[in-house]
C-alpha cells in the first residue's frame, strides 16, 4: 500500500482538518471480494487495508480493474466483502441485512458516480432532494436544504435547471450536492472527473478541496493524477491489493 | 411522490408515451366492447322481454318466437285450455305473416308504391308489441302502421292501404283495403321488418288462417309462480312449446353463444396485448435507465421505493390509456351496433352492445391491475440484481 500521509496519526490531512485514529469513519481490514464471471471466480480484492478518518480527503489510485471500484463499494456498504472485516462508525457491514445496509448509505454516505446519474427529468434541486425524500426529510426542509447545497457547490442560478441543460461540470457539481444531501459522514467519488475536460477537473478538485477544509470526508477513486495530488492522501490498489 | 415522479418521466418521452397510452386505449376499448358484447344481448333481451308484462310465451314446437312463419293450428280451443290452466290472467294470442302493402291513392291519377312488410294480427288489448306514435290502435278494418315504414309510404292516419298476403302462405294473393288508425314504433321488429298492426280476426281472415295463430303471449296472475303456470299449460296442451322469458333468454344466448365466446378470447387477446405493451414500455424504459436505477439504490434508495416508481408508470400509462379507452369503447360499440343491428330475426331494440357502468368498470380494473402486474415484472427483475454489478455494467 502506497499511502502518502497516513490515518493512523501521521500523514497529512486534507484540508488540515484531519481527526485523531479515533475518530475513523470507516476502517477495512484484510478484506477479499470474490465475484463469479459464469463458472469463473474472480478475486476482485485479495486483502485491501485502510482507514478513513474523519475530514479524511483519500485518493484511491490505480490502474484499470486493479479493485478500485470495488474497494469504494466496500467501504460504502454498497458491497459486502467475501473475507475481512469493515467497519463503519464502529459496525461491522457485514453483519447489517440489505435494508439495513441502504439506510445507513442514506443516512452516513455519499456517492457521487462517473456518469453523474441524475435523473434528466428532476431539475437539479429535485435531483438533490431524493436523497432526502427517501430519507423523509419534510418537503420544506428538503427545498431549503436543497437550494443551500446546490449554492454551497456553486450552482446557486441553476436551481431549476435540469440535467439536460447543464454542462457537464455542473452535471457533476448536482452529483456532489446529491451527495451531500442528507450531510453523510463519508462521500465517495468513483472516477469523479472521468467524463470531464481537464479545466473541468480541476474545478471539481477545488469543489472537493473546499468541501474537505469545511470538514467533509472524502474517499476518491481516480486515474487523474492531478486529482490525486490534490487529495490529502492517496493509496494505491494493484491487482485487488493496497500497497504501501 | 410516486405519481409525481411517474408523470414525470412519461412526459420526459412523449411520443413513446403517447404511443404506449394510444395502444392501451385501443386494447382497453376492445376489451371493454366485447365485455359489453358478451353480456349486451342477454341482458337487453331480457329487459325487452320483461318491459312487456308478459311472463310465458306459447309457440309452435321446435321454433324461436321472432324467425319463424309456422303457426299453431286449432287455436280457439287450444285458447280455452290454457286460459283454465290455473294461474293465467290473460292470453294474447299473435299471428304474424309477411304482406304485401301498397298506399291506396283515392286521387284520380294518384300514384301507388307497394313493399313487403310484417303483418301483425293482435287482439284488441294487447299492445305489447309498439308504442303508439301517432293516431290510435286498430279497429276493425284498420291498421297501426309502423312509424318508418308510414313515413316510407307517405301514409298517416285516414290513409288507406291495399294489404296482399304474400306468396309462400296458404290462400296467397288475397288483398283487402284497411284504413291507417295510427303509427307506433314496432319493439320486437327487425331493422328489416317495417310492421302493420292490425285486428287479429282481420289478419286471420285476410290470410285464410281463421283458426290459427303464430304464437301468444300469457301474462300470469300476481303471485303465481310462472314456472308452474308453465308446467301446468304445457301439460294441457302438448302441441305446443311454452317457455317463460329467462326460457327464451337463455335460448337466445345459446343460439348467439358463439358471440359470447368470441367476445371472451378477443377480451382476452385485448387485455393481453395492453399488459405486453405495458411491460414492453416499462421494461425499455428500465433498461434505459439501468444505470440511474443503480445508483439510485447505491445512495440507499430502498427496491421497495424504487420498484414503487417504476410500476407507477405503468399504472399512470394503464390508468391514462384505459381511461380513454373506456371513452372509445363507447364510440366504437355504437358502430358496432350498427353493423350487428342487421343481423337477421333479432328484434331491432336488442341491443349487442349495453353499456354497462360494470363493464366498463371490470375492463378498466383488470387493465390498470394487468398494467401494475406487466410494470412490477421488470422492476422487480431490474432492481433484483445486484447494485455493484449493474454499476460496474454501467460504469466505464
Amino acid at each position: 500500500m502506497t499511502e502518502r500521509g497516513s490515518s493512523d496519526g501521521g500523514g497529512t490531512g486534507g484540508g488540515g482538518s484531519r481527526a485523531a485514529m479515533g475518530d475513523a469513519v470507516v476502517v477495512a481490514r484484510d478484506v477479499t471480494r470474490d465475484y463469479r464471471r459464469g463458472r469463473t471466480r474472480v478475486r476482485a480484492l485479495r486483502g485491501a487495508t485502510v482507514t478513513v478518518s474523519r475530514g479524511d480527503f483519500l485518493a484511491v489510485t490505480g490502474p484499470s480493474g486493479s479493485g478500485k471500484s470495488t474497494l469504494l463499494h466496500l467501504l460504502g456498504g454498497v458491497d459486502v466483502p467475501t473475507g475481512g472485516e469493515i467497519l463503519f462508525l464502529g459496525r461491522s457491514l457485514g453483519g447489517l441485512t440489505v435494508e439495513e445496509r441502504a439506510a445507513l448509505r442514506l443516512h452516513e454516505v455519499g456517492l457521487v458516480f462517473q456518469r453523474f446519474h441524475l435523473l434528466p427529468m428532476l431539475t437539479a434541486t429535485e435531483n438533490v432532494e431524493l436523497p432526502m425524500a427517501a430519507a423523509r426529510v419534510a418537503r420544506r426542509e428538503r427545498c431549503e436544504r436543497a437550494a443551500a447545497v446546490l449554492e454551497r457547490v456553486g450552482l446557486a442560478d441553476r436551481l431549476d435547471h435540469r440535467p439536460g441543460e447543464l454542462s457537464g461540470g455542473q452535471c457533476q457539481r448536482v452529483a456532489i450536492a446529491r451527495a451531500l444531501a442528507n450531510d453523510p459522514s463519508l462521500v465517495l467519488a468513483d472516477e469523479p472527473t472521468g467524463e470531464l475536460d481537464r479545466a473541468t477537473s480541476r474545478r471539481v478538485l477545488t469543489l472537493f478541496q473546499e468541501l474537505n477544509a469545511t470538514g467533509t470526508t472524502l474517499v476518491v477513486a481516480t486515474h487523474d493524477p492531478e486529482l490525486a495530488a490534490g487529495a490529502g492522501r492517496s493509496i494505491e490498489v494493484v491487482d485487488g491489493r493496497t500497497r504501501p | 411522490m410516486l405519481a409525481r415522479n411517474s408523470i414525470r418521466e412519461l412526459r420526459y418521452r412523449p411520443l413513446r408515451t403517447l404511443l404506449a397510452v394510444a395502444g392501451v386505449a385501443v386494447a382497453t376499448a376492445m376489451l371493454a366492447d366485447m365485455l359489453m358484447l358478451g353480456a349486451g344481448i342477454q341482458r337487453s333481451f331480457g329487459e325487452l322481454l320483461e318491459s312487456r308484462g308478459y311472463e310465458l310465451r306459447v309457440s309452435p314446437k321446435g321454433t324461436l318466437p321472432f324467425d319463424t312463419e309456422a303457426t299453431i293450428p286449432g287455436w280457439p280451443g287450444l285458447q280455452d285450455s290454457i286460459g283454465a290452466v290455473a294461474g293465467v290472467e290473460r292470453v294474447a294470442p299473435v299471428l304474424a305473416m309477411s304482406l304485401g302493402v301498397e298506399e291506396e291513392d283515392g286521387a284520380p291519377g294518384g300514384s301507388s308504391k307497394g313493399i313487403r312488410m310484417l303483418g301483425l294480427g293482435l287482439d284488441a288489448e294487447n299492445r305489447a308489441f309498439y308504442a303508439p306514435v301517432e293516431g290510435e290502435g286498430p279497429g276493425a278494418g284498420q291498421v297501426l302502421v309502423d312509424a318508418g315504414l308510414a313515413r316510407e309510404l307517405g301514409v298517416g292516419p285516414g290513409s288507406s292501404l291495399r294489404l296482399t298476403t304474400a306468396s309462400g302462405f296458404a290462400g296467397w294473393g288475397r288483398n283487402a283495403t284497411a284504413r291507417v288508425s295510427g303509427t307506433g314504433d314496432f319493439v320486437f321488429a327487425t331493422r328489416r321488418d317495417m310492421p302493420v298492426a292490425m285486428p287479429l280476426a282481420d289478419l286471420q281472415a285476410l290470410s285464410g288462417l281463421e283458426d290459427e295463430v303464430s304464437f301468444a303471449m300469457i301474462r300470469v296472475r300476481s303471485g303465481a309462480d310462472p314456472e308452474a303456470v308453465r308446467a301446468g299449460i304445457a301439460a294441457a296442451a302438448d302441441r305446443v312449446e311454452v317457455v317463460t322469458l329467462a326460457g327464451i333468454a337463455a335460448r337466445v344466448d345459446e343460439r348467439l353463444s358463439y358471440f359470447s365466446q368470441v367476445a371472451v378470447v378477443l377480451g382476452s387477446v385485448s387485455l393481453f396485448v395492453a399488459a405486453l405493451l405495458i411491460g414492453t414500455i416499462t421494461a425499455v424504459s428500465v433498461s434505459e435507465r439501468l444505470g440511474v436505477i443503480a445508483a439510485v439504490r447505491a445512495i440507499g434508495v430502498g427496491r421497495r421505493r424504487v420498484v414503487g416508481d417504476l410500476t407507477a408508470e405503468s399504472v399512470v400509462l394503464a390508468v391514462v390509456g384505459g381511461g380513454i379507452g373506456i371513452g372509445l369503447s363507447v364510440f366504437v360499440a355504437g358502430y358496432l351496433e350498427s353493423i350487428l343491428a342487421d343481423l337477421p330475426g333479432l328484434p331491432a331494440a336488442v341491443s349487442f352492445f349495453v353499456l354497462q357502468p360494470a363493464s366498463l368498470l371490470t375492463a378498466y380494473g383488470l387493465v390498470i391491475l394487468s398494467g401494475a402486474a406487466a410494470g412490477l415484472v421488470p422492476a422487480l427483475h431490474a432492481t433484483g440484481r445486484e447494485v455493484t454489478e449493474m454499476l460496474r455494467r454501467e460504469e466505464p
